[in-house]
């Protein structure tokens, strides 16, 4: 079943709103597709309940105030083909257009386009360390998706920990929701943290509402008796068949649920499928699809916008979204160079701002000497069970990247690479090879039934 | 040999000016590069092997690691004539099954060689009758392939579809893993001192007062005899020797399940549409059978095989619908990746193996079927190259296409 497009957007969140709105805006009677996992849009920053649920005060604060908006209009709009419940497969340039796969209940839809955006957002960076596939052991923006959609806080003590300030905004939400905090746990020093922000001083000055925002998280983790720690590293998930506690060198804290954020890296799996152009995303790793100031990739008609091109934000995504839906529809002769310009003016504007935060915030949470260091046994590919010390071994034979999986299997299961990636290259960049490009991508971006693939 | 000089491709590089002698050089780091390189360099041979990008990085480690005996479905799909010439190649998978079954004990390692059997089914009476023929053929060639019926095929492999009306048993066929195989004969290679290195590609190849000399970027190489063994490369770094090879690369479509309990210990082939089925020892059924991807085209023209080959939809979709037809439970397994290999295959469909007459003391070696055969391609070839006379290796040789050469060399 083919469906044909002028437009198909991979992502609901607040970069495919925006696009979706600006070329709703330049064009009447195009034919946009939106498509994202979630049954409802939002992305992973406004995830929302299941809509039977009423939820009252859902994601109180001023942050989330513009996101939110710009989600009423969203769903306000007509004419867009919501395609909830979908997963993009597959991305690949044919003969009549860029085409889309996408994989749902109903099986396989071909969807068809004169042009693409990919505003897929991005994930956790996933971090290896000794005990991290004990139950209980969750990416912070899990445990944050749980409250965000269900109200949920997985575990009855959770303990944050990482190098990422998002953490003090999620232990706010926790206690928000009721749940108990075992702690937050930053691993590097208070002053280290303050003299990367205020290499940003202008940054930070100009958005003095996110950092009024981190003040009173950290204020809501006092009232609520959180201990909030520097310098205090994470060195192992402890406890037997789920987390019973984490281990730091300032001892061993109980909880029975760790949520794990260094920080994010772009879901980059389809433009670099399509061979688009990718350049390394930040010091952890990750790749960010590199595009022009309008969100068109290396591969003609394809455009990428938001956390996809480099994570900075929602607010930034939102501002990069409008930028390539006004760039999408100049590309389609819809509207004319100067009225595109003119059009993207504030958005651009908005975006270099934006990006100054981001920067400041790279500065603050880089991960760069703090993660914890895994054991031989620690699995670094949790598809495929295989160890640190079987890709070093394979690293050491000086292969590449798609040679270590090959050899290993790491990054050959079901999450193709996506989680351990990542690792892989930090641990071949130490031992010296920082020029590799990472696992070929392969189809399927994510598993499908093999029934739903056959003629 | 100097030890000093046998140094892989991690250690450091010696000066310029130095030409590296050895006995024999091998171009290419896959299969049959790096098990004729332990061949020969246990049999006392000094070897260098120079592999462009990684050991096993090609079709040697990309393809699904059927062990297939019986005679394929592509060489009878093409008539009666080529079909008869085919035929004769079932001496050497004869040769084969002994050289799996001993293979892991003479290198000392787990390759996962299964070897539990095979069947190549048919669901039309049509079909039925190219298993017979087939059949005919490989018992006249001594193979003990049996024909069997649906009933007698589902009680070997209890998952095959109730409309599988026939099925060729052959016991020895079966699988092994393609990641282990070509790194074990390398690891053994250099335990006999071989000199493998990686990273290194071969820009010049040049016959000289009986002796060649191959250079790459930053050293070269003399060598009394060369090995070629390149897979899809094979043509290009022939073409360095001014010699034409008529080998053509070919992009192959493979998938693999999430991991599933066992239930699948043969190998399962269809007579009639293309299809190869394993379980691998992690649980992942494998299904491929040579449907095509599509090559990489080069801006200029030519096929551009550094470059990721692209999956044809229709050949997903074909092979997948194949595989449900013939063993139904996989229609709820979930698919986790498919990829592309590129391997090559000749002008008349058989495999080039051995010395090109036109340049003595330069052989080559590639035409599709080198998981299967290669270890025996090698074993054949390390003879070859040590002065024999290998008459098993007669209707491979390279003399076939030496018309090609007349005016090249």
């Amino acid at each position: 079943m083919a469906d044909t497009f002028d437009v198909v957007i991979i992502g609901g969140g607040p970069a495919g709103q925006a696009a979706a709105l600006a070329l709703a805006l330049a064009g009447h009677g195009l034919a946009i597709a939106v498509i994202d996992e979630p049954p409802r849009p939002g992305g992973q920053i406004l995830r929302q309940p299941p809509a039977p649920f009423a939820v009252s005060n859902w994601l109180p604060g001023r942050s989330y105030d513009g996101l939110k908006a710009q989600l009423a209009r969203f769903e306000a709009l007509e004419g867009i083909s919501w395609l909830g419940g979908h997963s993009a497969i597959g991305l690949v340039r044919e003969a009549d257009g860029l085409v889309v796969q996408a994989s749902g209940q109903d099986g396989l839809r071909r969807l068809v386009a004169r042009r693409v955006l990919v505003a897929a957002g991005c994930q956790d960076l996933a971090v290896p360390l000794p005990g991290w596939t004990l139950p209980g052991v969750y990416a912070a923006g899990g445990i944050q998706a749980f409250i965000k959609s269900q109200q949920i806080v997985p575990g009855e003590r959770v303990l944050l920990a990482g190098t990422h300030p998002l953490m003090l905004l999620i232990g706010a939400q926790i206690v928000a929701a009721g749940g108990t905090l075992a702690g937050v746990l930053f691993a590097q020093p208070r002053q280290t943290m303050i003299a990367n922000a205020l290499r940003h001083a202008t940054a930070a000055a100009a958005h003095a509402g996110n950092l009024a925002a981190a003040a009173s998280a950290m204020k809501v983790l006092a009232g609520a008796g959180v201990a909030v720690r520097f310098d205090t590293a994470l060195t192992a998930a402890i406890g037997n068949s789920q987390v019973e506690g984490a281990r730091t060198a300032a001892g061993d804290i109980a909880c029975n649920a760790i949520g794990l954020c260094y920080g994010f890296v772009p879901q980059s799996t389809l433009p670099r499928m399509a061979g688009a152009r990718v350049q390394t995303a930040g010091p952890a790793g990750g790749w960010a699809t590199v595009a022009d100031g309008w969100g068109q990739s290396s591969v003609p008609g394809l455009f990428v916008a938001g956390e996809t091109t480099g994570v900075a934000g929602a607010p930034a995504a939102m501002a990069a979204g409008e930028m390539a839906g006004i760039g999408i529809a100049h590309s389609l002769g819809l509207i004319d160079a100067s009225e595109a310009q003119h059009r993207a003016g504030p958005a651009r504007r908005r975006h270099a701002r934006l990006l100054g935060f981001a920067r400041m915030l790279d500065a603050v949470a880089d991960p760069t000497g703090y993660l914890p260091a895994p054991t031989p046994d620690t699995l670094a590919c949790r598809c495929e069970d295989v160890d640190f010390a079987t890709i070093d071994q394979a690293i050491a034979t000086g292969g590449s990247a798609n040679a270590v999986k090959l050899a290993t299997r790491c990054g050959m299961g079901a999450c193709q690479g996506r989680n351990c990636e990542p690792t892989l290259l930090r641990r071949m960049a130490t031992a010296g090879r920082t020029d590799d490009t990472g696992f070929t991508q392969r189809f399927p971006a994510r598993p499908v039934a093999i029934g739903d693939l056959a003629d | 040999m100097d030890p000093g000089l046998r140094r892989g491709s991690d250690g450091e590089r010696e000066p310029d000016g130095v030409t590296h002698k050895s006995d024999v050089l091998v171009i290419g780091g896959g299969l049959i590069g790096c098990a004729t390189a332990w061949r020969l360099a246990r049999a006392g041979a000094q070897v260098t092997l120079l592999e462009a990008g990684d050991i096993n990085a090609g079709a040697s480690g990309q393809n699904a690691g059927s062990l297939h005996f019986q005679i394929e479905r592509r060489f009878i799909e093409n008539g009666e004539a080529l079909a008869e010439q085919a035929a004769r190649i079932v001496a050497l998978n004869r040769l084969a099954i002994t050289d799996w079954r001993g293979l892991e004990a003479e290198l000392g390692a787990d390759l996962h060689v299964s070897m539990a059997g095979g069947l190549m089914v048919a669901e039309t009476p049509e079909q039925v009758a190219m298993l017979e023929a087939k059949v005919r053929r490989e018992s006249a060639e001594g193979l003990a392939s049996r024909l069997i019926d649906g009933d007698q095929a589902r009680a070997v492999a209890p998952c095959l579809a109730p409309q599988i009306l026939a099925a060729c048993h052959l016991p020895d066929e079966g699988h092994a893993d393609p990641r282990a195989v070509t790194p074990a004969f390398a690891a053994a290679a250099r335990a006999e001192g071989a000199d493998i290195r990686t990273r290194t590609a071969v820009q010049a190849i040049r016959r000289e007062a009986g002796a060649f000399h191959v250079g790459t970027a930053d050293a070269a190489f003399r060598a009394d005899r060369v090995l070629i063994a390149c897979g899809a490369w094979t043509a290009h770094v022939a073409a360095l020797a001014n010699l034409h090879m008529p080998l053509y690369p070919v992009a192959l479509l493979m998938n693999a399940t999430e991991r599933t309990a066992p239930v699948l210990p043969q190998l399962i082939q269809h007579v009639g549409r293309r299809l190869s089925m394993k379980q691998a020892y992690a649980g992942n059924i494998l299904i491929g059978g040579g449907w095509p991807s599509r090559l990489a085209q080069k801006a200029d023209g030519g096929f551009d095989l550094g470059a990721k080959a692209s999956i044809i939809q229709a050949s997903l979709a074909g092979n997948l619908r194949a595989a449900i037809d013939t063993v139904p439970m996989v229609e709820r397994l979930n698919l986790i990746r498919s990829w592309t290999g590129v391997t090559a295959i000749s002008a008349d469909q058989l495999p080039i193996v051995g010395e090109v007459p036109r340049m003595p003391g330069l052989f080559v070696a590639g035409g599709g079927s080198a998981f299967t055969l290669g270890p025996t391609f090698a074993r054949l070839l390390a003879r070859a190259m040590g002065g024999e006379r290998v008459a098993e290796l007669d209707l491979l040789s390279p003399a076939r296409f030496e018309h090609l050469n007349s005016f090249m060399g």
